[in-house]
């Protein structure tokens, strides 16, 4: 049998997430992402490698090993990787393996006994980087039953250039050949855009508009405010925070448990002060933290927390929305300060993309969904129902990607992401049509933030036919606040009444409209049909020029003009 | 809105002025959108001469 013999640059790639917490695997099948789930049977697979007595154990074996075995257990290294010591948060690894100076402090490493017996040995990063990625290649090989060689990472949206050749070289060392990296929130969209893709079976490009990614983590929260325009994606700002995330949540739960501990068990220890029963509480309030994101109630109970005692706690989602209060708006505020960042105001946002462990929490949709207005879409499991799971949306854009271009040679890949990519002039303004009396008004056909070449087609319905004037011209967007009177109560002045009046202020009312702005082309359209309607299409070119088409939709001939190049 | 009175130009369009300078981005290399992008981009190709192939 020769049937092999073609194929041999086919090779299978995966998309792989490797977070600071969590890291997953997923690859297509029929255009298709799905996550794989390891031997354990995890999708999320927890980014932990764990030493015991010589034997060497990842995910949620090694989790399990920070309470019993903490200094020999490697947590929260990803963020390390292609830094010096002293750029380094060590925070997070407080409870497991303590990071060390290595390299005359360039770079970073942990301390373990790897072995039985004998000395200890010092890992770099890009060392245990390497041990965790062989793994994941692993599990991914024997579950597809095909040797995995290729993959396409996600990394964050402010990783540097030396930390991505550290992680190419980590990756290169277990075996997987980096196709290309992608940032997180980039591949959230592309799995968002994807499944709604499928669902509508509409085979044209996505609509238009203004998405704000949240990637809420574990140790570390990133936000991305991307312009979706035909499927093609620009970052338009970036806000990180590296101190808030799922842990916060973890924290606020850690806390109250163990003062609930202390007031039953007067003369116990507090479980806070001794690291071991500190690591039981830590992972059972993160279990607690999920069981609450799916059901209403959700039990705490640690056997043997402190001084020997038992302990067990109910907590219902209310009474943790309340504890997680101050949290959840700080998320608000970092989604907010995102959405400045780009100059933007939460009118102009049509999209909310919940990516990321964290999203599962009911109270941060609905928090969501308070900052934004009521047109803005809130995507996450507890507020739409054809939501991506939040945690696998990372690695499905991965695995999406990773299918798109695994067929390319490197350097074709190369020659795309460089010069093509920076050289992409996006439109300052909108371009539309300016309509009403005095021109005032507009219609929006290609929004702002545009890259070009664009092209775009509206239809205007024209009532009355005859002669038809289409003015095409550039739009502003402002935000137009109206104070509204709050509609007078009838006369009785109730005594009961006396509650209401302490918000008697008048309510704002923020909208955004249009304004037009520089016109640019004037076209005129004669004899249209009663009830007819007029096609227009704009197409702005790689040179800025302007090419508009526009005619009767159904008639013949039309208009056809060119506007000349911005001169720089 | 209907033709004002006495509107004319030639073949019917009135170019009246050019785009705003543009920002300039980069985008992002990511989906099966951009790449349909570099594609044209690296072969030189506007969106109709593409979707004839």
């Amino acid at each position: 049998m020769n049937a092999e013999d073609g194929d041999q640059a086919s090779r299978t790639a995966i998309g792989i997430s490797f977070g600071n917490s969590y890291s997953s695997i997923a690859y297509t099948v029929d255009e298709k992402a799905e996550v794989i789930a390891n031997e354990e049977g995890d999708r999320q697979i927890p980014s932990i490698l764990s030493y015991v007595s010589g034997e060497e154990f990842q995910g949620t074996q090694a989790k399990a090993q920070i309470i019993r075995n903490p200094r020999n257990t490697i947590a929260y290294f990803r963020d390390f990787l292609g830094k010096s010591f002293k750029e380094i948060d060590p925070t997070p690894c407080h409870a497991s393996a303590h990071p060390v100076e290595i390299d005359g402090g360039k770079s970073v490493g942990f301390t373990v006994q790897e072995t039985e017996e004998g000395e200890k040995s010092t890992l770099s990063v890009s060392e245990v980087t390497t041990r965790h990625l062989r793994r994941l290649r692993q599990s991914a090989s024997d579950y597809l039953g095909k040797d995995v060689v290729a993959t396409v990472i996600t990394i964050p949206s402010d990783f540097s250039d030396s930390q991505k050749s550290a992680l190419t070289a980590a990756a290169k060392a277990a075996g997987l050949d980096v196709l290309q990296f992608i940032p997180e929130p980039i591949s959230s969209l592309l799995a968002h855009d994807a499944k709604q893709q499928l669902s509508e079976s509409s085979s044209g490009a996505p609509k238009d508009k203004t998405v704000v990614v949240a990637d809420l983590g574990g140790t570390r929260s990133d936000i991305s405010v991307v312009a979706s325009r035909g499927g093609i994606y620009s970052t338009l700002a970036t806000v990180h925070d590296y101190e808030l995330g799922g842990s916060s949540l973890d924290q606020v739960l850690i806390e109250y448990a163990a003062k609930e501990f202390m007031k039953k068990n007067k003369n116990a220890t507090d479980p806070k002060s001794n690291a071991r029963s500190l690591a039981k509480l830590t992972i059972e309030a993160e279990n607690v933290k999920k069981a609450l994101s799916i059901g209403q109630t959700a039990a705490f109970s640690i056997e043997s927390l402190s001084d020997g005692i038992d302990f067990s706690l109910t907590v219902n989602r209310t009474r943790f929305e309340l504890l997680a209060n101050k949290v959840v708006a700080s998320f608000g505020r970092l989604i907010q300060s995102a959405v400045q960042k780009a100059g933007l105001d939460v009118l102009d946002i049509d999209t909310v993309l919940l990516a990321g462990g964290s999203s599962h929490i009911p109270k941060l949709s609905s928090s969501m969904q308070s900052i934004f207005p009521e047109s803005t879409a809130v995507v996450a499991p507890a507020a739409s129902a054809s939501a991506v799971n939040p945690s696998e949306l990372v690695s499905r854009g991965a695995a999406i990607q990773a299918s798109l271009i695994s067929e390319f040679e490197h350097s074709d890949i190369e020659g795309s992401t460089e010069a093509v990519v920076t050289v992409t002039p996006h439109l300052q303004k909108a371009l539309g049509l300016a309509s009403g009396k005095d021109g005032e008004q507009f219609s929006l056909i290609i929004n702002a933030d545009t890259p070009v070449p664009v092209r775009r087609t509206a239809q205007v319905s024209v009532a009355d036919g005859g002669d038809v004037l289409l003015r095409i011209a550039e739009g502003e967007r402002e935000i137009k606040v109206t104070k509204e009177e709050k509609p007078q109560t009838n006369g009785a002045k109730g005594e009961d009444d006396s509650d209401d009046d302490s918000d008697d202020e008048p309510e704002e009312v923020r909208e955004k409209v249009w304004k037009a702005g520089k016109v640019l082309a004037e076209a005129g359209i004669k004899g249209v049909k009663k009830g007819g309607k007029v096609e227009i299409q704009i197409n702005v070119n790689t040179d800025l020029s302007v090419t508009v088409v526009a005619r009767e939709v159904g008639g013949k001939g039309g208009v056809r003009g060119e506007l000349e190049a911005t001169k720089a | 809105p209907s033709l004002p009175d006495g509107w004319s130009a030639e073949k019917d369009f009135k170019p009246m002025g050019s785009l705003s300078q543009p920002t300039s981005r980069a985008i992002e290399p990511v989906g099966p959108h951009f790449l349909a992008h570099a594609r044209r981009k690296r072969h030189k190709r506007t969106f109709s001469e593409d979707e004839r192939i």
